[in-house]
C-alpha cells in the first residue's frame, strides 16, 4: 500500500481540491479530467445557498435524475459523491436538460480501498462550505447497499434522503434512530402519488363502504422487467376495497400489462415503454349506472426525482430550524408543504 | 312505503302502484294533492290514521322530492306534523327552511347532493387539499363534464371538486366560468362515453391534473346515468334517519347532511 508521507501528500491535494475549487495540475492525483467547482451563480436558490448535495449512486439513471432535478431547483450538488464498488474513479458533468444548469461531480467507488478519500472529501467540502454550511446525501445505489450506506451515513453524521428501495428496512430505520440522524426514508418519492395514496387511505378510513355493492377493476402497466405490482397499485387496491366491500383478489385480479402493443393501447408513449407505471382503478355500481375512475400515469423517473429534490430541501429546512433528528417520511413532506 | 303521501297541488287524487323492477316489490299509494287547506286537513287526518296504525314504536319518515316552490311551505307543514323529513327537493329559501325545522326540534336530513358516493368522492379531495395545498403545484388542470341538454349551467359538485383541485394545483390560470369544457349536444356526449338512452338524463364528469413537463397524469372521473345513485342515497338517508330516532339520543331537532350518513356507515 501506499506509504504515510504519500498519504499524507494525497489528503493535503484533495484538502486543496475541495476547499478552493482548484485542481492543482496533473499526475500525482487520479484525475483524468480537469475539475472545477461552479462558483456561485445566480440562479442558487437563496434559501440554500449553504446547502451542498451530495448524490450517491451515479451515473444509475434515476441518481442522476435526481441530480439534475436538484440544479433544476437551484440547488448545489456537492463536488464528490459515492458510486459502485466496481466503477473507476471519474468526473461526470450532471447537466440539467431545461434549466441548462450543470455540476461537475467527482465519484468515488464504495470500496475500502476510496473510504479514506471519501472521507477526506467530505471533510474537506465540510471545511468548505463552513459552520452554517450543510452537507445531505442522496441514495439511490442498490439493495445490496441500502444497509452499508446507512451504516456510513450514521459515521458521517451525514443526513440523507434514501431513495433505494430494498435492504433491510428494519435494520436501516434502527441503525439511523439508534443515532439520532436526520434522515427522510420513502418507498415511494412521487410526492403527488404519496399524496393520492393518502386520500385514498382517509376516505377508506373514515367511511368504510361507502361504496358497497361497487365492483372494482383495475388494469396497469408497467417495463416489462418489472415482474409484479408496484406496492403503491397494492395500497391503492386495500382502500378502494374497504370502501366497496368487493371480493377482489390482489394476486390474480389486477390485469397486467407487459407487452409493448397493449401498453402502448393503454396510452403509454413508445419512448416511455421502458420505464413508466400506469394504473387505472375503475369501481362501477351494481347496477351499472355509476361509474367512478381513478388514473395515475408516470412516464419516466422525474416525478420520484423532483419529490427527493423536495425531500432534500425539507430536511434542510428541518436541520435549519433545530428540528428533531429522526426518520421523515414524504407525508412530512407534504405536510410541511402546507405551511408554506 | 306508507300507504298515503302528498302529490302536487293540481294533480287529480290517485292512487299508483310503486313497483320495484329489480325485486319485483311493489306497494299501492294513495296520492293526496296538497296546497289547499282542504287538502292539507285531508293529508294531516291520513297521518294521523296511518301513526294511529303503525302504533306507539312506529315511524313514519318523509322522503320530499317535489319542487323548488314548494320546499319551503311542505319544511313548514313536516314541522307542523313533527314528521321527519328527507329533503331531495332543491332551491327554495334554505335558510328559511333550516331555521323552520330548528324552532321545531325536528330532526331532518337536508342535503345538496343525495349521491353518497359522489358526496363521500368530493369530502376526501376537499380533505385532500386541506392538508397538503399545493401538493400538486405546477400542474395543469383540465375538466371536460356532460349533463343533459336542459342543464345550462355546471353542477355545484362539480365546481367544488374543481376549487379542491385548484388548490391542489396552485393553478392561479383555471376559471371556472370559462375553462370548463361542456357538452351539451348529443354527438360529443355520445363520445364521451354517455349511453343513448341516458342522454336525458346524465352527469359525466372528467378532471385531469397534469405535470408541468407532462410526464404525470392523475385522472379522476365520476359518471352517472340516470337517477339511481341519488335515489339509492335518499333510501340511505330515510334508514340512517330512522336509526338516529330510534336511539332517541338528546340530539332532538338535528338537521343531517351527507357526510353524516357516511360517517354512520362507518360504525355499522
Amino acid at each position: 500500500m501506499q506509504n504515510q508521507p504519500y498519504l499524507l501528500l494525497h489528503l493535503l491535494l484533495l484538502l486543496l481540491k475541495y476547499s478552493t475549487g482548484f485542481l492543482p495540475s496533473q499526475s500525482q492525483t487520479q484525475f483524468q479530467s480537469k475539475c472545477q467547482l461552479p462558483m456561485a451563480k445566480t440562479g442558487n436558490h437563496p434559501d440554500y445557498e449553504h446547502l451542498r448535495v451530495m448524490v450517491n449512486g451515479m451515473p444509475g439513471p434515476m441518481a442522476t435524475e435526481a441530480a439534475e432535478a436538484c440544479l433544476r431547483k437551484g440547488l448545489q450538488l456537492a463536488p464528490v459523491a459515492l458510486t459502485g464498488p466496481n466503477i473507476e474513479p471519474c468526473t461526470i458533468v450532471v447537466s440539467d436538460p431545461d434549466t441548462s444548469r450543470s455540476a461537475t461531480v467527482r465519484l468515488i467507488p464504495s470500496n475500502k480501498e476510496a473510504e479514506v478519500e471519501m472521507e477526506c472529501a467530505l471533510e474537506g467540502l465540510r471545511a468548505g462550505v463552513g459552520s452554517k454550511g450543510r452537507v445531505i446525501a442522496i441514495d439511490y445505489t442498490h439493495p445490496s447497499a441500502v444497509n452499508s450506506n446507512g451504516e456510513w451515513y450514521v459515521k458521517q453524521r451525514l443526513p440523507f434522503v434514501m431513495g433505494t428501495t430494498g435492504g433491510d428496512r428494519e435494520v436501516l430505520e434502527k441503525t439511523v434512530t439508534d443515532a439520532k440522524l436526520a434522515a427522510v426514508i420513502a418507498p415511494n418519492m412521487g410526492k403527488q402519488i404519496v399524496a393520492m395514496q393518502a386520500a385514498l387511505e382517509m376516505l377508506a378510513k373514515q367511511y368504510p363502504l361507502a361504496f358497497s355493492g361497487y365492483s372494482l377493476r383495475m388494469t396497469e402497466s408497467h417495463q416489462k422487467t418489472k415482474a409484479d405490482t408496484s406496492g403503491t397499485a397494492k395500497a391503492v387496491v386495500g382502500s378502494l376495497l374497504t370502501l366497496s366491500g368487493d371480493d377482489f383478489d390482489v394476486e390474480s385480479d389486477i390485469n397486467m400489462l407487459r407487452d409493448d402493443e397493449s401498453s402502448m393501447a393503454f396510452g403509454v408513449k413508445e419512448d416511455a415503454l421502458n420505464g413508466h407505471a400506469f394504473h387505472t382503478y375503475t369501481l362501477t355500481s351494481g347496477d351499472g349506472s355509476v361509474e367512478f375512475e381513478l388514473k395515475h400515469n408516470v412516464s419516466g423517473r422525474r416525478i420520484y426525482a423532483e419529490g427527493t429534490a423536495d425531500a432534500v430541501m425539507y430536511l434542510s429546512r428541518v436541520l435549519d430550524s433545530g428540528g428533531e433528528n429522526k426518520i421523515y417520511t414524504m407525508i412530512n413532506v407534504l405536510e410541511e408543504g402546507a405551511l408554506e | 312505503l306508507s300507504p298515503i303521501a302528498l302529490t302536487g297541488p293540481d294533480v287529480e287524487s290517485s292512487t299508483i302502484n310503486v313497483v320495484d323492477l329489480d325485486t319485483g316489490k311493489s306497494a299501492t299509494v294513495r296520492l293526496i294533492p296538497s296546497g289547499s287547506e282542504e287538502n292539507m286537513l285531508e293529508a294531516q287526518s291520513s297521518l294521523e290514521g296511518l301513526r294511529a296504525g303503525v302504533g306507539p314504536k312506529g315511524q313514519v319518515i318523509a322522503i320530499d322530492y317535489t319542487h323548488p316552490s314548494a320546499v319551503n311551505s311542505n319544511g313548514k307543514w313536516y314541522a307542523e306534523q313533527n314528521l321527519p323529513f328527507v329533503m331531495g327537493t332543491t332551491g327554495g329559501d334554505r335558510v328559511e327552511l333550516f331555521n323552520d325545522v330548528q324552532n321545531a326540534n325536528l330532526s331532518a336530513v337536508i342535503a345538496p347532493n343525495m349521491g353518497k358516493q359522489i358526496v363521500a368522492m368530493q369530502a376526501a379531495l376537499e380533505n385532500l387539499a386541506s392538508q397538503y395545498p399545493n401538493a400538486f403545484g405546477g400542474y395543469e388542470l383540465k375538466v371536460t363534464e356532460s349533463h343533459q341538454k336542459t342543464k345550462a349551467d355546471t353542477s355545484g359538485t362539480a365546481k367544488a371538486v374543481i376549487d379542491s383541485l385548484l388548490t391542489l394545483a396552485g393553478d392561479d390560470e383555471f376559471d371556472k366560468e370559462n375553462d370548463i369544457n361542456m357538452l351539451r349536444d348529443d354527438e360529443s356526449s355520445l363520445a364521451f362515453g354517455v349511453k343513448e338512452e341516458d342522454l336525458n338524463g346524465h352527469a359525466f364528469h372528467t378532471y385531469t391534473l397534469t405535470s408541468a413537463d407532462g410526464s404525470v397524469e392523475f385522472e379522476l372521473k365520476h359518471n352517472v346515468s340516470g337517477r339511481r345513485v341519488y335515489a339509492e342515497g335518499t333510501a340511505d338517508a330515510v334508514m340512517f334517519l330512522y336509526r338516529k330516532l330510534k336511539e332517541g339520543n338528546a340530539d332532538s331537532g338535528r338537521i343531517y347532511s351527507m357526510i353524516n350518513v357516511l360517517e354512520e356507515g362507518a360504525l355499522e
